[in-house]
């Protein structure tokens, strides 16, 4: 059923074999743990062969349906997955790229790396998912994962804490997903998601009112992995405590894994069922940012503050979710926000991983001077801020701009299309009040230390890749918003909106 | 006509003589631990490979071709990126390559020994990647980031010298006009630069985007073929008003009245860098734009854009006149030939400007990018000739030098020769036929007030050749000035500058000469180039606009079988004659001046001073040193009147208003911050609580 030749197919093989070679090699090896150059070799291979195919795959020309809904099998070969996959590749070969000198001084590499491997497969099968069923099971494969990888520091009570937080939800968005999953297969009697958006839009009305249960427990069951108000509590206290790199991929990572199922499942399925439960997404929306920009405001640690930051974000993402059935480019915009984010996000964790590293210290206090002491951390570092708050001509800007754009645009056919713009942009504006503050403290303030520091060459790497990104793909963003329209079934949406 | 579209071939070397350069800029900071002649040779080959980019694509040129390169840029607005290098861009694109790598080789004799040289190279390769991008470009949108590149890149290096020494000053000590300094140190002469600049770029700015918001497009060969946009902006009486403001921006950058005060003190930067930048080509971005977009506004000659190009004339008159009297009393040899480029620039754009006002549109046109050709050349040339006089010297002031010719022969010759060009001695040189040139079109225009454009053209011809005179005179010839004295008797011997400093500015000057030589013929050759180029991209012949093959043009004339006929003969008629009377008008000129020059400054019949020892010169003579009072003027009304002004308003309303609002907003902000801390107990019960409140309330609301 499944052509071994597909992509999602072949990209579970290259990283599946490689996630458990890692541990079987460092079975043979005798001297432990001396191993993290080569396991972090291995993994961005991998990483980068999987990245290489996905990207093939969409320009050698076989015509991909943007999102294979029709399949009958459990996973569909469509350029949706393939946009997913690449932000998710390009996360974890950042993650990976920078563990080597982020992993240098601790022990159990091969677990780490695998892990990675893994969790990264599950985020990947999420995005190919036709199936409620595949789908969960991707939920799963990309989550246990990374519940181990939040307590890697294991010695560290911090990073246990936020491990279990982590678990606990985990734990319990995954019951409710199984439990909305199995609300529609009972009003649908179809695990498939095509099936079941058909058999919803036809559906019996005095049954709604449980599918619309259905569609709550879902933005429940994955707004918990999206970070969104108020299933978001564990989250600053997760991302604060886990180590650094493996905050990175849960921010930039599998926070978008979340949005990717909530396209696949709660847009684009539910849709059939009221156009209006939009506005319920609409107002989360407007929590999600402004909790997000509020939390973030008046913390002391980086990382926290990147934690609320990316909840912040992902209120933003989800205003082109909400208007997605009012506008011709609200998905678009919200895809290429996705990517967008990715990198950003990846790039200020990873700068902050880099800080602790070498300064061993994560509060803001010890990134005063910055600008002296770790001159291409701190750069990049105010640059992913600034494309976080959107300051053109950075990629930020044009993912905000599009996503606000569309937000205006459907004002034509609702009312409350335009607040959310007007929203988010006074919350853009809140998001530099912290976002700025951290770029001061870096150029504009001397802390007690200042000599210059070396600076870690794996971060280096990762961050000046990061950098290109954002203002190439800020002066140019054509090639990555093509990208993203491709992946939007636009056809599909108006038509079952028309409904 | 050969068409090379999109990136295969040729095309591509189009994008790549602006972008080498940015590559170059971008390489330079890595060559931090080099030595100073690697990075030196290094900045050297950037520019030589995007002259010789530029030199494949000459032929192109020559033969009327064009590339027309597009990708889409913002697709969200329908904005493409492309290059358009037709014969003007291919011309100019040529001009400013190799006078860069002129200069470049120059610099690394000239810049030897100084601090910073990488920021030096980064600046001069950024700038020339940002004009070679306002050169190629294809739309206005483009032309305007190269427009800022070039504005920042002259900031950065009028103020390169930021420590403020007291000899990197312009202006003598202690000199001040109603109360203002007219003295400036080098980072306030970038700050005044940027600042005037911006005043153009905020008028161009407004008027590229009114353009845009009737026509959705900032692509100049878009904007012509289809023409409904002028239409419209014409009923509303917004399409001269816009016109001029996209002029506004070539004001500021081409130093033309009101906007010249900046050019002067931009003389604090390196020579070179005032060769590169505030001579040869960054203020002749303005005079292109006019080139660019004229023929634009006169192939929509329907609509009478004749305002539009009267006041092109009577900018570039006024500003021809002004800083020509001024350049007659300047004691520098710099601010000499800042003046004088200001004044040339006038010429440039008072021919283009009567272009417009002709129905043979080509002769002025030609006449005025002739000019902007010569004079880069030779003002080139002049600049990097005064750097190494003042690389001797160690002083900016003509009356420190005098009786150079003995010592410094090269630089002597080639000054001279140069200066010939500039002062447009008869027959042999380049500047005469130029100026020839725009006397004939303006004489030939169908202008009603043309004779009094004349007059001015003329008066400047003659004071023209008189500073130019004077210049020589107070540096080359005379006895030795103190100053000289003083550095021989210290056991510095005056000598020539080393090959490297000299060999540049020689090959400029022989080359001004040489095309001078055949100047006539070299004038015929662009003249049938332009004029094949303007009735092939725009429809202009000699007998008015045509509407082009193809365009949705608005037709003004429905014999089109007739017009038709005219594109194809009209190459033919092209044929350039002499206008007895311009000629003439031109060497009496250069006589009268130079010959008044010639006496008092080269022959030293009569001290200048005694002879100028009344009331009325004197009352002049301060006028004029004042720079007619214009630049108090502005500081007046530009800054001393609005801080004081402003100081008010930030007493009242900062002070009191704002500063008893901000804070409260800051304080509900933190405020609500640290309640959405509190939230955050840190025990999972209060999530747990939470979240299952979450689904209840979301739950119901998609119930509701």
């Amino acid at each position: 059923m499944i052509d071994i030749f597909s992509t999602p197919a072949l990209v579970t093989i290259i990283l599946g074999s490689v996630a458990l070679l890692i541990p079987i090699l460092d079975a043979l090896n005798k001297e432990r743990g001396a191993k993290n150059k080569v396991y972090s070799a291995i993994s961005f291979g991998a990483l980068a062969l999987a990245l290489i195919v996905v990207i093939y795959r969409i320009f050698s020309g076989e015509n991909l349906p943007a999102m294979s809904l029709t399949n009958t099998g459990v996973i569909g070969d469509d350029i949706f997955g393939a946009f997913f996959s690449i932000a998710f590749l390009i996360v974890s070969i950042m993650v990976t790229v920078s563990s080597w000198s982020y992993m240098k001084k601790r022990s159990n590499h091969a677990a780490y790396y695998s892990l990675i491997l893994l969790s990264s497969i599950g985020m990947i099968l999420i995005g190919y998912s036709t199936d409620f069923v595949m789908l969960l099971v991707a939920w799963e494969l990309m989550s246990i994962p990374t519940y181990a990888l939040a307590a890697f520091n294991k010695k560290d009570p911090i990073s246990n804490e936020a491990s279990i937080k982590y678990f606990l939800f985990g734990a319990l968005s995954s019951a409710i997903i199984v439990l909305a999953m199995g609300i529609v297969y009972g009003l649908t009697g179809t695990t498939n998601i095509y099936d079941s958006i058909v058999a919803m839009s036809q559906l019996n009305p005095d049954l709604i009112p449980f599918g619309l249960l259905a569609v709550g427990l879902f933005i429940a069951g994955f707004g918990f992995k999206m970070g969104l108000v108020p299933f978001h509590m564990w989250l600053p206290d997760t991302y604060s405590g886990a180590p650094t790199t493996v905050a990175t991929l849960l921010a930039a990572g599998t926070k978008k894994a979340g949005f990717a199922a909530a396209i696949r499942v709660i847009v684009i399925g539910m849709i059939a069922l009221n156009v209006h439960w939009t506005f319920t997404l609409a107002i989360i929306a407007i929590f999600t940012m402004t909790l997000g920009n509020l939390g973030a405001l008046t913390q002391k640690s980086i990382p926290r503050i990147l934690a609320y930051s990316s909840i912040a974000q992902a209120g933003y993402i989800l205003i082109g979710l909400a208007v997605a059935p009012y506008s011709d480019y609200g998905l678009d915009a919200s895809l290429l926000q996705i990517m967008n984010h990715a990198v950003m996000k990846s790039a200020a964790f990873i700068a902050a991983a880099g800080v602790i590293i070498t300064l061993a210290g994560y509060t803001l206090e010890k990134y005063k001077g910055l600008g002296f002491r770790m001159p291409i951390t701190a750069f990049v570092f105010a640059i992913a801020l600034l494309a976080l708050a959107g300051v053109p001509p950075l990629s930020g800007f044009w993912g905000k701009y599009l996503i606000f754009g569309a937000a205006i645009d459907s004002g034509q056919t609702i009312w409350w299309g335009p607040y959310l713009a007007i929203a988010g942009i006074l919350n853009s504006a809140l998001s530099l009040g912290y976002y700025a503050w951290i770029i001061r403290k870096m150029y504009m303030e001397e802390g007690e230390n200042r000599v210059r520091q070396k600076e870690p060459k794996s971060i280096v790497a990762v961050l000046l890749f990061a950098l290109g990104f954002m203002i190439i793909f800020g002066i140019w963003y054509g090639p990555l918003l093509d990208l993203a329209s491709m992946a939007v079934p636009n056809d599909l949406i108006h038509l079952i909106s028309a409904k | 006509m050969v068409e090379v579209l999109g990136f295969e071939g040729i095309g591509i070397s189009a994008w790549l003589i602006w972008m080498t350069p940015f590559i170059g800029a971008a390489f330079i900071p890595i060559l931090r631990k080099r030595s100073e002649k690697i990075k030196s040779y290094v900045a050297v080959a950037f520019s030589i490979i995007s002259a010789l980019l530029a030199l494949s694509i000459l032929p192109l040129g020559l033969s009327n071709g064009e590339i027309h390169s597009q990708i889409p840029w913002f697709s969200a607005l329908n904005i493409d990126a492309g290059v358009l290098a037709d014969p003007l861009a291919i011309i100019m694109s040529n001009l400013v390559a190799w006078i860069s790598v002129a200069i470049f080789v120059y610099s690394i004799s000239y810049m030897h020994g100084q601090r910073s040289l990488i920021r030096y190279w980064f600046f001069m390769l950024f700038f020339i990647g940002s004009m070679q991008l306002i050169v190629l470009s294809d739309n206005l949108l483009m032309v305007f980031f190269g427009w800022e590149g070039v504005g920042f890149a002259s900031y950065a290096l009028i103020g390169f010298w930021y420590t403020d020494r007291k000899k990197d000053y312009v202006g003598k000590e202690g000199h001040t006009a109603w109360g203002i300094p007219q003295w400036t140190s080098p980072t306030h002469a970038g700050i005044k630069a940027f600042l005037l600049n911006r005043a153009g770029d905020v008028m161009m700015l407004s008027g590229m985007f009114m353009i845009f918001m009737y026509s959705g497009t900032f692509g100049f060969r878009e904007l012509l073929a289809d023409q409904t946009w002028a239409h419209v902006m014409m009923q509303q009486n917004l399409l001269v008003p816009a016109a001029v403001l996209i002029f506004g921006g070539a004001i500021g950058k081409s130093a033309q009245f009101p906007l010249n005060e900046w050019l002067l003190e931009a003389m604090t930067g390196p020579t070179s860098v005032s060769a590169l930048i505030h001579a040869a080509t960054m203020v002749k971005a303005g005079v292109f734009l006019v080139a660019r977009i004229g023929p634009l506004f006169f192939a929509l000659s329907v609509f009478n854009m004749n305002q539009f190009f009267e006041i092109v004339t009577w900018v570039g008159a006024i500003t021809a006149l002004l800083l020509a009297t001024q350049a007659i009393v300047n004691p520098e040899i710099k601010k000499v030939l800042a003046y004088s480029t200001g004044s040339q620039i006038g010429y440039m754009m008072m021919a283009l400007g009567i272009a417009g006002l002709s129905t043979n549109f080509v002769d002025g046109y030609t006449a005025g990018f002739f000019h902007l050709i010569s004079h880069a050349l030779f003002k080139a040339s002049l600049f990097m000739a005064a750097g190494a006089i003042l690389h001797t010297v160690h002083s900016r002031f003509m009356n420190d030098m005098g009786g150079l010719k003995k010592n410094m022969r090269k630089t002597y010759i080639f000054f001279l020769l140069a200066s010939l060009s500039l002062a447009s001695a008869p027959l042999i040189t380049l500047g005469f036929w130029s100026k020839d040139a725009i006397f004939a079109s303006i004489l030939e225009s169908n202008y009603e007030f043309s004779s009094y454009v004349f007059l001015i053209a003329v008066t400047v011809a003659i004071m023209t050749a008189f500073y130019t005179f004077r210049m020589v005179g107070l540096v080359f010839f005379g006895k030795p000035s103190q100053n000289v004295v003083n550095i021989e008797n210290k056991g510095h011997r005056i000598r020539e500058v080393d090959k490297i400093m000299w060999l540049p500015f020689a090959i400029l000057a022989i080359a001004s000469i040489a095309f001078g030589v055949v100047g006539f013929a070299f004038e015929g050759q662009l003249h049938h180039i332009f004029a094949t180029y303007l009735a092939s991209s725009f429809g202009i012949t000699e007998d008015g606009v045509v509407p082009l093959e193809g365009s949705e043009a608005l037709q003004s004339s429905p014999e089109l079988t007739e017009s038709d006929a005219a594109i194809t003969g009209g190459s033919e008629q092209d044929s350039l004659e002499l206008n007895p009377f311009a000629v003439v008008s031109s060497v009496a000129a250069f006589g009268v001046g130079g010959f008044l020059g010639y006496l008092f400054y080269i022959k030293r019949i009569a001290d200048p001073e005694k002879v100028s020892d009344n009331v009325v010169s004197k009352a002049l003579w301060k006028f004029l040193y004042n720079r007619w009072y214009l630049n108090s003027i502005l500081y007046w009304m530009g800054v001393v009147i609005p801080l004081a002004a402003y100081r008010r308003i930030y007493k009242y309303f900062e002070n009191i208003l704002m500063y008893g609002i901000n804070p409260s907003v800051q304080h509900s902000m933190v405020v609500m911050s640290r309640v959405a801390k509190a939230v955050q107990t840190g025990n999972v019960q209060t999530y747990l609580y939470v979240f299952s409140a979450g689904i209840i309330l979301i739950t119901m609301l998609l119930l509701s």
